[in-house]
Formats: C-alpha cells, sequence, structure tokens
C-alpha cells in the first residue's frame, strides 16, 4: 500500500562552497521519511555543517513545541460532553418507547378498519356472542375519540411523513434526538382527542375531587391518596396507593394502584393495574385488571364484564356480562349475566349463584355445584393437563421437523447472503431496538401490504411485500437463533460456524416454545428477529458516511540510520 | 520526545482498549460508556484544535461519537483503536469544514510550487525558543483550514504521511509539501510578519 517518498529533496544552494540542506530534507529526515540512502547522506552533512544543524535542531524544536501546545489541557471538558453519553441513551429510550407507542397505534387502527366492521357484521347476522376480549380491549373506549380520529390511513399517512421528516432532519441537523423530537411530535399530535376538552392534573399527597366539585373534561391524579367525591365528566386517571372512588364519573377509570374502591359510580369501564379492586357501587362497562383480587361487593354491580389475570375473583354481588379469568381462583355467590371462562385452580359456585351463560373451566378438579345454585347449562370441564405430558410421541416428532425445516430454511439464506445475515445477528444483539421496531414492522407492513392490494393501489407491490415479509418473519427464528448459538458457542464471522450456531439456537428456541405459554416466546422471537432485519435493512440503506474509508495501514516507513533525536543530537 | 502523543498507546493500554472495544462491540452499554469516558477529552481536544470555535468542537466530538458507536463493527480489531479513532475524527472535522466551505479552493492548487529553501536557522532557533504553548495556539488559529489540519493529524494525532492524504484528500508525495507550507504559515502566524518564513516560503 504505502510507497516510498518520492519527494525531489536536494541540497540547496550548490555552486557554494558549502551546499545546505533545504527545510524539506531536514523535515523528511526529522519525520523518517527519507530512503536510507538519504538520510545516511544527511546524517553525514549535519556532521560537519554547523548551519544545517542548527536549522534541524531548530525544526526539531518546532515539532515538539507544536505537539506541547496542542496536547495540553488549557480549558475542561464541557459538561454537555461530560453528559453526553447519558442523554445519547437516554433519548434513544424515548425513540423505543415511542416506537412501541406507534406500534400499539398500528395495531388498534388494524383492528379499527378491518376486524371490526367484520365482528358487527357477524354480530349483525347472528353470530356475535360474547366476543369478550375485543368488547374489553377494543370495543369500549379506550381512548375516547379514537375510533372517529383515526383511520388506517391517516395512522400510514403519518408514518410516512414521520419517516420522511426523520431523513430529512437527520440530514440537515444531524441529531439523532430530531428522530426523538419528530416521533414525539407524531404521538402528541396522535394522542390529543379532537374536542377541545379541558384536562385537569392534580397532585400531592391526596388528591382529590371534592364532594362539591364537578369537572369537565379528564382528570389526571397522582398522589399517595387519590379520593374522587365530587363529579368527573370525563375520564380519570389514577396513580397513587389506595384509589377511592365515592362520587361520580362519567368516563373510564384507568388506574395503577394498591387499592382501588369503588363507592360511587364509574359510568365506562374500569382499568387497573394493583393489588386490589373492590365494586361496592357501580361500573357502567367492563372491570379488566391485571393484579391479585377483584371483588364486586354484595351491593355491588358490573353491567359489563370481568377480564381479569391475577389471583381472585370474587363476585357476591351482580354481574352484567362475562368473566375472562387467567389465575388460581373464581367464586361466584352472585349473578353473573354472561359466561365464565376461566383457566385456573378452582371454581367456586356458592349456593346463591346465578349463572345465565355458558361456564367453561379448566382447572385442577371439577367443581361442585350446590343445589341452590341456578345454572344456565352445566359445567364444562376440562381437567388441566401439563404441556409436559402432551409432548407425546407425535409432537415430538413434529417439533423435530420443525427444528429441520428452519435450520434448512436459515441454512439457505445464510449461504444465499451471508454477510446480510451477519449483519441481522449482529443487529440482533441490540435486543430493545430489535423488539419495538420488529413490533412495528410486523404489523406496519402487513397492513401496508393488505392496503396496497385492498386498495388496487398496487396488486404487484401489495403481493410482493407481503412475500418479502413471510420471508422474514420465518427468517426471525435464524436470526435470533444464530446470536442465541454465538452466545454460547461464542462470536464468529465465518459463515459455516455461524449456521452450525443458528442451528443450535434454533434448537434452543424451538424447544422453549415447547414449554406453556410457548407461543409468547415464540412471538417474542418473531419480532425480535423481524426487527433485526429491518434493522440491518435500514444500516444498509444508510448513505455512506465518510468515516467508512477502509483502514489504510501506516506506511512501512524507510529505515533511517539515526533516530530524528539523535540525528539532531549527534550534530 | 517525553510527551506521549494521543495517537501512541503502550502495549498495556492497548490490550485494555481492546478488551473494552470488544465488550463495546458485543453491545455492551457499560463498556461503551468506558470507551466514551477514556477517549472523550482526546477527541474534544482534537476537534478543539481542528475547528475553528469551541462549539463546534463540541458537536462534533458528539457526533464524531455517534458515528463510532454506529461503526464499531467496521472496526479492524488487528489494528491500534486510536489509530481508526483519529480517522474518523479527521474525516469527520474535514468533511464539516468542506460543508461549511471554510476550506479555501487556492489550497489545493499551489502544492507543487514550494520552492526548496534553507532559511536562516538562528533566526527560526530565535523564534521557537521565544513562544509559549499558548502562542501557537493562537498562531494556530489563524492558518487555514488544512493547515491546521494537517499539523494536528500529524503533531496531535501522530498520524503516517498515508493516512494524512487518506484524510485530506491529498497524494502522500504532498504531505510533507502540506506540513512544512503550514509549518511557515504558522511561523508567520508567530512572527506576525512573516520575515521568517518569507524566505522559504516566497
Amino acid at each position: 500500500m504505502s510507497s516510498p517518498p518520492n519527494y525531489q529533496s536536494s541540497s540547496h544552494q550548490k555552486g557554494e562552497a558549502q551546499e545546505h540542506l533545504d527545510e524539506m530534507t531536514c523535515m523528511l529526515y526529522l519525520e523518517r521519511q527519507l530512503e536510507r540512502t538519504r538520510a545516511l547522506e544527511v546524517s553525514a552533512h549535519t556532521q560537519g555543517c554547523d548551519s544545517c544543524r542548527i536549522l534541524l535542531r531548530a525544526m526539531e524544536r518546532e515539532s515538539r513545541l507544536l505537539t506541547r501546545a496542542m496536547l495540553e489541557e488549557e480549558e475542561p471538558l464541557p459538561g454537555r460532553i461530560a453528559a453526553f453519553q447519558e442523554r445519547v441513551h437516554r433519548s434513544m429510550q424515548w425513540v423505543w418507547m415511542v416506537v412501541f407507542g406507534l406500534s400499539a397505534t398500528a395495531v388498534y387502527a388494524m383492528y379499527i378498519a378491518y376486524i371490526e366492521p367484520w365482528e358487527q357484521r357477524l354480530e349483525t347476522a347472528g353470530f356475535g356472542g360474547t366476543n369478550l376480549v375485543s368488547l374489553l380491549i377494543f370495543q369500549s373506549a379506550f381512548w375516547k375519540g379514537w375510533q372517529s380520529m383515526i383511520s388506517l390511513v391517516e395512522v400510514l399517512a403519518l408514518l410516512t411523513a414521520a419517516g420522511i421528516a426523520m431523513a430529512f432532519l437527520r440530514r440537515r441537523i444531524r441529531r439523532g434526538s430530531a428522530v426523538a423530537l419528530v416521533l414525539t411530535g407524531f404521538c402528541a399530535a396522535f394522542a390529543v382527542p379532537p374536542p377541545a376538552v379541558a384536562t385537569e392534573v392534580r397532585k400531592g399527597q391526596i388528591a382529590e375531587v371534592r364532594k362539591d366539585e364537578s369537572i369537565k373534561g379528564n382528570v389526571y391524579l397522582s398522589g399517595e391518596h387519590i379520593e374522587v367525591e365530587g363529579t368527573v365528566d370525563g375520564d380519570v386517571y389514577a396513580a397513587g396507593k389506595d384509589i377511592e372512588i365515592d362520587g361520580h364519573v362519567t368516563g373510564d377509570l384507568i388506574s395503577v394502584g394498591r387499592t382501588v374502591w369503588i363507592r360511587g359510580q364509574v359510568d365506562g369501564n374500569v382499568r387497573s393495574v394493583g393489588n386490589a379492586v373492590n365494586v361496592i357501587g357501580k361500573v357502567g362497562k367492563n372491570v379488566s385488571f391485571f393484579g391479585d383480587t377483584t371483588r364486586i361487593d354484595e351491593k355491588g354491580a358490573v353491567d359489563g364484564s370481568v377480564m381479569m389475570f391475577g389471583s381472585d375473583v370474587t363476585i357476591e354481588g351482580r354481574l352484567g356480562r362475562d368473566v375472562l379469568f387467567m389465575g388460581d381462583r373464581v367464586t361466584v355467590h352472585g349473578t353473573v349475566g354472561g359466561s365464565i371462562d376461566e383457566k385456573g385452580a378452582a371454581l367456586e359456585i356458592g349456593s346463591t349463584a346465578q349463572i345465565d351463560g355458558p361456564i367453561r373451566f379448566e382447572g385442577e378438579n371439577e367443581p361442585a355445584v350446590p343445589s341452590g345454585a341456578k345454572l344456565a347449562s352445566p359445567i364444562q370441564f376440562t381437567k388441566h393437563v401439563h404441556k409436559r405430558e402432551e409432548v407425546g410421541r407425535t409432537s415430538a416428532f413434529w417439533a423435530g421437523v420443525l427444528v429441520v425445516a428452519f435450520a434448512v430454511y436459515g441454512m439457505m439464506l445464510f449461504l444465499v447472503t451471508p454477510s446480510f445475515a451477519r449483519e441481522s445477528t449482529h443487529a440482533a444483539e441490540n435486543i430493545g431496538a430489535s423488539l419495538g421496531l420488529g413490533l412495528l414492522v410486523f404489523f406496519g407492513v402487513l397492513i401496508g401490504s393488505f392496503l396496497a392490494i385492498v386498495t388496487l393501489v398496487g396488486l404487484f407491490v401489495g403481493f410482493s411485500t407481503l412475500f418479502v415479509w413471510i420471508i422474514a418473519v420465518y427468517a426471525a427464528q435464524p436470526v435470533v437463533g444464530a446470536l442465541l448459538g454465538q452466545w454460547i458457542l461464542g462470536r464468529t464471522n465465518e459463515t459455516w460456524p455461524l449456521i452450525g450456531r443458528m442451528i443450535l439456537g434454533v434448537f434452543l428456541i424451538r424447544m422453549a416454545t415447547l414449554l406453556p405459554h410457548g407461543w409468547v416466546i415464540k412471538l417474542a422471537v418473531v419480532f425480535w428477529g423481524l426487527g433485526a432485519i429491518s434493522l440491518a435493512l435500514y444500516r444498509r440503506f444508510q448513505p455512506p458516511a465518510p468515516v467508512q474509508v477502509p483502514y489504510v495501514p501506516p506506511p512501512s516507513a524507510p529505515l533511517t540510520p539515526l533516530t530524528p533525536a539523535g540525528g539532531a543530537a549527534a550534530v | 520526545m517525553d510527551v506521549q502523543k494521543p495517537g501512541r498507546m503502550n502495549a498495556v493500554e492497548t490490550r485494555e482498549s481492546g478488551a473494552i472495544v470488544a465488550r463495546a462491540r458485543a453491545g455492551d452499554a457499560e463498556a461503551w460508556g468506558e470507551l466514551y469516558r477514556e477517549f472523550a477529552p482526546a477527541i474534544f481536544r482534537f476537534c478543539r484544535r481542528a475547528l475553528p470555535t469551541r462549539e463546534d468542537a463540541e458537536d462534533a466530538t458528539m457526533e464524531i461519537f455517534m458515528k463510532i458507536r454506529d461503526k464499531l463493527d467496521q472496526y479492524d480489531a488487528t489494528r491500534p483503536f486510536t489509530s481508526w479513532l483519529y480517522r474518523v475524527a479527521a474525516n469527520h472535522c474535514w468533511d464539516m469544514l468542506r460543508r461549511r466551505k471554510i476550506r479555501q479552493d487556492k489550497e489545493t492548487d499551489d502544492l507543487e510550487t514550494l520552492p526548496l529553501e534553507h532559511p536562516d536557522p538562528n533566526q527560526l532557533d530565535q523564534l521557537i525558543e521565544k513562544r509559549t504553548s499558548e502562542e501557537v495556539r493562537k498562531a494556530l488559529d489563524k492558518l487555514g483550514s488544512r493547515a491546521r489540519m494537517a499539523l494536528v493529524l500529524r503533531y496531535y494525532s501522530d498520524m503516517s504521511y498515508d493516512e494524512i492524504a487518506d484524510s485530506l484528500g491529498v497524494r502522500r508525495a504532498f504531505v510533507g509539501v502540506v506540513l512544512l507550507r503550514a509549518r511557515h504559515e504558522l511561523r508567520q502566524a508567530l512572527e506576525g510578519t512573516g520575515t521568517m518564513a518569507a524566505g522559504a516560503a516566497r
């Protein structure tokens, strides 16, 4: 790579009694850039020439002076540079939170555009029934105003606009924060509900809406103790230890806290995460709760359904519709207007219980039905079977087949595009980013391709995108597998060793999916791998930065007979 | 030479940095933080010397580290990390100056016209003798972009002539010319009048 220097260095003032070295020769000599023979000549010359010796020495001192002047720390490191590392970390976290937010938006938009209309049609045709999950999560207003505001096209248009703005700003101001800024801006635009509703924010040890108060619009309450004794004509968002609703909330109650007491009335839904929800008053729609216990007191009433993931549900009062429960125990002494779907340890039915819909219970023991209890139909009991027992010979065979299928598929991809496979595996190391992006791409591209097909924007484009999407979704497991394999057997840049690691990883993933709730692992792996592939693709299509110049090895410096310092000092 | 240049690390430092870099490449955020804390001061000083203002240097330092983070997997681990780091920094700063059109066009076309002279050595000796580091830094600020960048690359980052040629986009054979011309400019700035450099440059 390096070639010997070819400066036409020469001695100066030819014809005079003493020929002096020119400045260039001196500098190149000091910096060891002269060829050996020339360096020897210079060295010999300086033995007898005072002028050149002084020049050489002066130039060497000049070099030292320069280095010293540049190395001196005359000013401290600016604060913003010292804090930069922390800031980048934080800003990136925001970016991925926003990406998650957008993904959720896309999911919701897909529901609004496709699933809900179908559901309504089915319901009209008499096939509706109680589709509890969709009823609880979607049909009621989780966020008010979304249904009227968001359409799929709007979401996609905004996402596209965000993408363009990001690309533009990144080039212009070259700040990672621009990405966060744009996305946050769009999210903020999403989140603002269309009608101009006043929003109250109250904080403090005790955050309350007093008895004589009536608030129009949503209220955000945070504090150790939260009390709503007055009227809120909107939603209540509450975060605190104890949350008590004694007054009237016309919208939803969305809360995070230890205990929720509803003694008053909530016309909308109660969505809560915490320790316990106690309904002594009235809830107009549904209760969905992730926590320990839900209890509907004998005076309490919930007109909708109860969906809960947690430990216990106790119904002593009246529940208008269904129970969907995964956890430990359901106890019914009151009235359930709809069905009960339980997957848990026990179902206890009291003698005063009345259940108007079907009861499906998957658990350890078949529940006893006391004589006084009124059930619309007998309990459909399924003995809980541990997944491990299910893995019989047949399923083990199919699991094996799937491992081989994925391994072969991965091997094919890794052999066709070895460098891209390596890049994707590398990108998968960034777990948070991959998962977030994977979620977005999974739903975004799916919706986009369907839209292209349905709206005839481009049948070909739609199907091609869908095809690529399917390839990528199936490639997700090999990519994540390769990373897992690398974690176990160490990193490699060779193709075949990487394939070996991929096969090991795929085997482990497939085994993990056989565990109880293995589908969650499968889904996470799909998002993770898909995100990694998308990240690798994104990096590929980034404009080449000037830093991508390959490393040039330092020149094999020509040997000089003397070190620069020695050369000067010897004079 | 008693002052250790940032471009040169001893064997122990190289091994330690190598280990940190390897961890950072594997996605270890903590290692990345270490890398940043270790090298940010040197890169900031590099930018401070190469760019016209302090604000530019601060911006550039952060941008360089963003690039380093993105491109870490392109780093050839068999080479010294600092060399690669300074290459990235040099390319970034030079690109920044180019985008702002601070680089002067005249700098590109008169490379081959530097006459070979033997200046008065005593005069140069006296000039160097009298100057302090601070005066040299002030003089550096007055230089043209390329002259200053060349001096920074050579005498701060300890880059080889090949690396300098690559970073500045000149032929390797002219790196010496660029450096010597930069020294002349510096002497002129130090003197105020340019009597020292006149003999050589004109």
